[in-house]
């Protein structure tokens, strides 16, 4: 038979045909690493996800706020001890994937920076524990003291910047996050969104501190009687008054402010004019609001307008009385506390204490440098805390104060459209130099005596806390 | 092109030949897979063992028995054939393990009928001589498949290709493969003569072939037809054409053949693409199965993700999760190979099974003076190679898929019977043996 022509042909032919197979898994074994292994619908990485042991978080006292459990079949479960603490911990989840401290230290929490033998060896992923700078009991009795009502609290450690309690209300229960989800995405409270770090709200009377460092640096007199200091100021069709309800009378520049009366600083912002008020705003950067790293950020409201909102002589008023399009967040507000206490200077916000290997029993500080940014100088920083101790000791803010402790602070209104929010922005010192920054804000009310209540008793559990250790 | 010698195919006396070595091997490497099971299944006991025990047997036994029947023989086939097969068992004791038992029983039968054709006195003079009975009872085997066949898994709407009697099925078409290859390596060795005679003709000829031609190519496409209409059985099909058109090709010489072989296919593909709604389905996947990756196409996405998730060194065995591939341990078994052993382990089948084709198309030129037993070698040869491209090509995303077992490792009794079968008679041809 004459055939080995063609018996050899088809050997080539297959043998070529064997060869492109080949080529074709190298294709997928090392291109597709890349693309479809990434794939959402690959379900390798949800059971790889699944599998891994992530790291507890503890609060500052070692007190463990979130743990991981595994289950017989490698699948992980989360359990969040505390519901106090969820809005500022976040979620993990499977599905929805991962928010707050969650989300802002997932990479250590997932331990993903195993070596290569580890990964090899198909050993499994066991992240790294966290040691937060929050503190559980300051949580517990803000949570306490909030009582369900909508707002938020920031408590911050001075001079380190630490922050020792992040609050949020309304909140959910990241232990069922997955069977609640449809249900909080369409909540009308916006539970996902954490108020104290992202709300864009309007600042009110809380920029009368503002006012007042502007007021002290161009020498503006504090003790001359204002004849209508108690008079309301209209804007917008909204009656803005005092803090609290007030008799027709006079007032100094100083007890207007202990008061949070708008009509002095009307007149305050006007003398001023558009220039000084802004340089005030800039100086305590409400155009480069801080931030806590990791987490969400305040979302601009509108991408078009400037981010921090120019001051001309048409805006001055109803930006100065902290009606116009100029925002703030708790946070920075809880800063600018901070920084009046601190003698001009703020300190820079971290909730990151330390870290912890998965097979190690030492933390590890989480060494940062934060260096201070100056707001004020010394001298009117002191003054500014001279006021809001005068504000606590005989003004809006009076129940903020709390026996013993040397409080300062400012209780406000802000307005927008129909809703007031309730301001309390102040500061506890501790012996020495340590010091606590709170900034408080309750939506849908017209309390600024419950928003100071709420400080005084974050104040109060956050210096009990610092002074016993 | 490739030089044969006689050396090479010739009787080894030592104790330790080449085929003793390669079994050796072949043992180690399984053994060091099942200690790795051992160790991370905790399930692992000693039925799992015995899977291993029962593969030695096999081996041992086979080995003896070739060396006794066949002195001669090809050295290689047979280590080929039991590495494949025992990654084969490990696997699917690995991916669904209680189909594992049954796939060592059908091992031991297989091995023992590979024996049996080895051993039985004139077995390819009788291929030879009965092709005719053969051929009727291989019809008459797919008529009762299409009157009387079963699902195993008993499933409304699947593909009923078995035959069962009790809880043993056997998948008539399997059979139908050698008997096919059998009666059209006679029926062309005949012809031969003719056919040769016919393409020396010249190149006009192509418009007056005679029916010694397209008599066996309509028989061939008629049987692929009616096994595509009647069984939905679109691989078998594809792959019977082929085959035949290689060894229509084999014997005439004529790229012609091959070439309007290969247009008829192509025509035919496209009317199937339009009448039947599996080969849409299977063109339409192949083309883009991304948007469809959690609906039609999820089989062959699921099996490129095993292919990427296997990487250059794979998962380890037992560490991978190419349990999201449907029906793995059958048709995609190629995909889980890729998944937990990798590039490598993918090669390493790969070159396997190339080696076994190379080798059988060797046989097929050193019988070159007897046209019988040289077209019987190409025939099962490249049946073995082109439904191993077809699988191996599909769970790739290289051509449609094609509902195919790869030879050896693919869970199937008759499958795995078949291709022993193959490996006896490839042996026996090796051996010089008729």
């Amino acid at each position: 038979m004459r055939s080995s022509r063609e018996i050899n042909r088809l050997l080539m032919v297959v043998l070529v045909g064997f060869t492109i197979i080949a080529l074709a898994a190298m294709y997928w074994a090392i291109f597709g690493i890349d693309t479809i292994l990434q794939r959402e619908d690959n379900p390798r990485l949800f059971e790889a996800e699944a599998a891994i042991l992530r790291g507890d978080i503890v609060d500052r006292r070692d007190q463990t706020l979130v743990t991981s459990e595994a289950a017989q079949d490698g699948v992980v479960t989360r359990n969040y001890i505390y519901p106090e603490t969820s809005s500022a911990l976040g979620y993990y989840s499977l599905r929805y994937g991962t928010a707050g401290v969650e989300a802002a230290y997932n990479t250590i929490l997932r331990g993903d920076n195993r070596n290569f033998t580890a990964q090899l060896m198909h050993q499994p992923q066991v992240g790294t524990d966290i040691k937060l700078t929050l503190d559980l009991g300051i949580q517990q009795q803000i949570a306490q003291a909030l009582n369900g009502r909508a707002g938020a609290v920031v408590v911050m450690g001075v001079p380190g910047g630490e922050v020792l309690a992040l609050a949020s209300l309304p909140t959910y229960n990241p232990n069922t996050l997955d069977a609640d989800w449809e249900m909080l995405v369409e909540a009308p409270g916006k539970p996902f969104f954490n108020r104290a770090l992202q709300a864009n709200y309007q600042p009110g009377g809380t920029l009368q501190t503002l006012l007042m460092a502007a007021a002290l640096l161009n020498r503006q007199p504090l003790e001359t009687v204002i004849d209508n200091a108690t008079d309301a100021v209209q804007l917008d069709n909204v009656d803005m008054t005092c803090a609290v309800r007030l008799p027709e009378m006079p007032l100094t520049l100083r007890d207007a402010y202990a008061f949070a009366c708008p009509k002095p600083f009307e007149e305050l912002a006007a003398t001023l004019n558009r220039e000084k008020v802004q340089d005030t705003f800039v100086t305590f950067r409400l155009n480069r609001p801080p931030t806590l790293d990791g987490f969400p950020a305040q979302p601009q409201i509108e991408p078009s307008v400037t981010p921090f909102p120019l001051i001309t002589t048409d805006n001055l008023i109803e930006n100065a009385l902290g009606q116009g399009n100029l925002t703030v967040t708790p946070l920075e507000m809880a800063v600018m506390a901070a920084a009046i206490i601190n003698d001009g200077n703020a300190p820079q916000p971290y909730t990151l204490a330390a870290t912890r290997a998965p097979d190690s029993e030492t933390w590890m500080p989480a060494e940062a440098v934060r260096p201070t940014i100056p707001y004020a100088n010394a001298n009117t920083a002191r003054q500014l805390q001279d006021l809001m101790r005068g504000a606590v000791a005989n003004g809006a803010a009076f129940n903020a104060a709390r026996p013993n402790i040397d409080i300062g602070g400012h209780a406000t209104i802000a307005y927008s459209g129909d809703e007031t929010q309730a301001w309390f922005v102040g500061f506890a010192t501790i012996a020495g130099r340590q010091a606590i920054a709170v900034a408080v804000v309750l939506e849908n009310s017209n309390d600024p005596g419950l928003a100071a209540d709420i400080g005084g008793t974050a104040l109060a559990a956050a210096h009990e806390a610092l002074r016993t250790n | 092109m490739i030089p044969v010698t006689e050396t090479e195919i010739s009787e080894k006396k030592s104790l330790l030949n080449a085929e003793r070595v390669l079994l050796i091997l072949t043992g180690a490497f399984l053994l060091v897979n099942f200690i790795s099971m051992a160790i991370l299944n905790s399930a692992f006991n000693l039925t799992d063992w015995l899977l291993f025990v029962v593969w030695l047997i096999c081996a041992a036994v086979g080995d003896w028995w070739l060396a006794r029947r066949l002195p001669r023989r090809d050295m290689l086939m047979f280590p080929l054939a039991m590495f494949l097969s025992g990654w084969g068992l490990l696997l699917i004791n690995r991916l669904t393990q209680p189909f594992a038992d049954r796939q060592a029983v059908w091992l031991v039968i297989s091995v023992a009928v590979m024996m049996l054709v080895a051993g039985f006195p004139h077995a390819l003079r009788w291929l030879r001589n009965y092709r005719y009975i053969l051929l009727m009872f291989g019809l008459l085997l797919l008529i009762g498949t299409i009157i009387l066949g079963r699902n195993p898994s008993g499933l409304l709407g699947a593909p009923q290709l078995w035959l069962g009697v009790g809880s043993v099925f056997f998948q008539p078409s399997e059979a139908l493969k050698i008997i096919l290859v059998a009666f059209l390596a006679s029926y062309l060795a005949e012809q031969y003569p003719a056919l040769r005679a016919e393409e020396m003709s010249g190149g006009r000829g192509f418009l007056n072939v005679s029916p010694r031609i397209y008599g066996p190519i309509l028989l061939m496409w008629g049987i692929s037809v009616i096994i595509l209409v009647w069984q939905r059985d679109l691989g078998t099909a594809i792959l019977f054409f082929i085959v035949f058109l290689v060894l229509l090709y084999v014997a005439s010489g004529s790229t012609f053949i091959l070439a309007s072989g290969a247009a008829l296919i192509l025509i035919a593909g496209v009317v199937a693409y339009k009448l039947f709604a599996v080969v849409e389905l299977r063109v339409d996947i192949w083309l883009n199965p991304w948007p469809e990756a959690d609906g039609r196409a999820f089989q062959i996405v699921q099996s490129l993700l095993a292919f990427a998730a296997g990487g250059v060194f794979g998962q380890g065995i037992g560490q991978g999760s190419p349990g999201y591939i449907p029906v793995t341990h059958s048709d995609f078994i190629f995909a889980a190979v890729g998944e937990e052993w990798g590039l490598l382990g993918v090669i390493a089948i790969i070159a396997c099974i190339a080696i076994y084709v190379t080798r059988g198309m060797r046989i097929a030129i050193s019988q070159r003076p007897q046209s019988f037993l040289s077209l019987l070698a190409a025939g099962l040869s490249m049946l073995i190679a082109i439904q191993s491209l077809m699988i191996m090509g599909g769970v790739l995303k290289l051509i449609p898929l094609t509902g195919v077992t790869l030879p050896f490792l693919s869970y199937g009794g008759s499958s795995l019977l078949v291709s022993f079968i193959i490996t006896g008679l490839l042996l026996r041809l090796s051996a010089g043996e008729d």
